[in-house]
Order: structure tokens, then sequence, then C-alpha cells
């Protein structure tokens, strides 16, 4: 008898144990879910400058409804008389959301090249300029001796859940702090980067706190 | 003897704790480095209590005109100081130029400052807490409203 109640005595300790144990393992994971940093890179080659900027997510969306200046107020931007010409911009996202991949613009010129299309839930905007005018715009830099045109070249991609926070509500307002919280809630990605001539510039979502990935 | 044993046991308590007080905001510490032969070296380590003590000896009309700007951004400001507090160590700005090295961060709940050019390395770093206490005395110096 006296067996059983310590063999008792026993189970109920270890079953107390891998209770506890469950409930440590789970809120240590609650607790490392990585924090997202928006990481803007900017990098002139030629002047041998580097600028980076590292900003939490979570810092971005407490301290941005507190700003209440110009248009910006409570984490929401107003725009001004924005005419729509009555078209639904939140039906029309839900559509093209929920269509299959697809490229559905595109523009060939002789010096530019514009794409527009869609792919696993992201929005992608892929702009190319030939034409060597920015080239010019920055007598500052070193020549190139190779005489080669450098053009532009811009590649966006924004989750379909940001533009969709981003769509103006009957006030005509954008809710910025809805669009930080899409952004976090979306995976790592690489949303923004130009080149041009010897400059690039790049911003991207990750859980590195300091860009250097 | 036993006296004397009372007393320095009395004044070690005092000092411990003393320091215990001065040292619980953490310190504001500046070092200067020029780099010319024979420049200058210099290293502060203040105790950031002292910044706010020392904020209490200005007279509030010489901090009207900051307490009058500071105001419409205190919620900011305290949103921003929140959220780096629970923030881990962080860099948020960096600047690489030829010929000089800016970084602006964070570092065990201090907002560090480092740069570091030709001709000199600066290092800044001032608690968290000591900078919201003290704009906190600066927006109070100001007409209540």
């Amino acid at each position: 008898m006296n067996k059983n109640l310590q063999l008792g005595a026993v189970l109920c300790l270890l079953a107390g144990v891998v209770v506890m144990g469950a409930v440590a393992v789970k809120k240590t994971a609650a607790a490392t879910t990585p924090e997202k940093f928006i990481h803007v890179r900017v990098n002139d080659a030629s002047k041998g400058e580097m600028v980076s900027v590292n900003v939490p997510l979570s810092l971005a969306e407490k301290v941005i409804p507190t700003i209440h200046n110009g248009n910006l107020r409570n984490g929401k931007v107003t725009i001004g008389n924005m005419d729509m010409q009555d078209v639904d911009v939140r039906a029309l996202l839900t559509a093209v959301a929920s269509s299959p991949d697809n490229e559905f613009v595109t523009v060939k010129e002789k010096d530019q090249e514009v794409r527009v299309a869609k792919s696993k839930g992201n929005f992608i905007i892929h702009v190319t300029d030939l034409s060597s005018d920015s080239d010019e715009s920055d007598k500052s830099a070193k020549p190139d001796k190779s005489n080669k045109k450098h053009g532009q070249n811009v590649d966006i991609t924004i989750p379909i859940s940001v533009v969709n926070a981003l769509v103006p509500n009957e006030k005509q307002e954008l809710d910025l702090v809805a669009a930080i919280r899409a952004l976090s809630n979306a995976s790592e990605a690489l949303l923004v980067t130009v080149h041009d001539g010897t400059q690039d510039v790049k911003i991207w979502i990750d859980s590195q706190n300091d860009g250097s990935k | 003897m036993i006296l004397l044993a009372k007393l320095a046991l009395g004044t070690l308590g005092t000092v411990v704790a003393a320091g215990g007080v001065i040292s619980s905001e953490g310190f504001v510490s500046v070092r200067v480095h020029e780099k010319k032969p024979g420049g200058t070296h210099v290293s502060l380590m203040v105790p950031a209590m002292v910044l706010d003590t020392g904020l209490r000896f200005v007279p509030k009309e010489n901090l009207q005109d900051a307490s009058e700007q500071v105001r419409p951004w205190l919620p900011t400001i305290h949103a921003a100081i929140d959220a780096l507090k629970s923030e881990g160590d962080t860099t948020f700005v960096e600047v690489r130029e030829e010929n000089q090295h800016v970084t602006v961060g964070t570092h065990n709940g201090a907002i560090v400052v480092d740069v570091d050019d030709d001709g000199e390395t600066v290092h800044v770093s001032t608690p968290l807490r000591a900078i919201d206490n003290a704009i906190d005395q600066i927006a109070a110096a100001g007409p209540k409203n």
C-alpha cells in the first residue's frame, strides 16, 4: 500500500514537471518571437559613402500614433481631394489579390521598361530606365571611363496586405499604423531596390537589428 | 574599539548606500580623443542623477522656451523612449564616409553616439531613463496650462 502511494506521488510529481516544462517552453517560444526591423541602406560606391538606418517596426508602431503634426494624426495621414473617379479601390485590390499570379502590365519604350505583376502575395513593380539623364545629375561623382549607359533600375515588392492597409478610407486617410502592422506580419522581404549609376538604395525587412544580412 | 568599529561600519554603509542611490540611474559617459600629437583626451563618467539634480537648479525662466517647444512632443518622446527601453541593443543609424564613421544606437539601456574621423574619436553614452527624466523636468519648467 505504501509502495503504491509512493509510486502515485512520484507519477504526480513527474506529471507536474512535464506540464510545467510544456508551459515554460510555450512561454519561451512566445517571448522569442523575433522583432522585425525595417532597414534602409544607401551606398555610393563612387564616393565610398554608406548610410544605414535600422528601425524596429514595433518602435514605429508605438511612436507614429503619438505624432499629431500636419496631415499626420493618430497614425493616419489625411490626403486632400483625392478623386478616385468612383473606382472602388478596395474591391479592385481584393479581386487582384484573389487572382492567380500574373504579369498585369508591361510597357516597353525605347529607353524604358515598366512591369507590374503579382507574385506570391506581393505586388511587384519593376522599372528599368536606360536614359543617361540620371548620370548627368551628379557632377561630383567620379567620371566613369567605360562610357556605358548606367540607367536606373527600380524594383518594388510590396505585400498585398500592406497595400490593402494603405487604401484610403472614406475620410481620405491612409492608416500608417495598419500598414506597419501588416509589414510586421509579412515574411522577411526585400521591399525596394534602386540602382542608379554608382548609387544603390535598398529597403528591406528582417529580424536582424543591425542590417548585417 | 567596538564604538570605532560601529562608526566605521556606519560610515561604510552610508557610503555604499549613497553610491547605490547616485549610480541607480546609470552614468553619462563622454570620451573625446584627439588623434593629433599632444591632442586632448577627455574622459568623463558622471552619474546620470547629477544631470537630474543639476536641472533643478537651472532658473525656470531659462527653460521656458525649451519647455514650450518640447511639450507638444512629450507623448512621442515618452513612447519612443519606452519602446527603446524594451528593445535590445540596436544600431539605428550608421554613416560611413571615406574619413568618418558615425553610429547612433542603444546599448544596455543607454543612447550611444560614436564618431570616429581623421581628427578625433568621440563617444557619448546617456541612459534612456536620464533622458526621460530630464525631458520631464524641462517640460515641467514652463507655465502650467
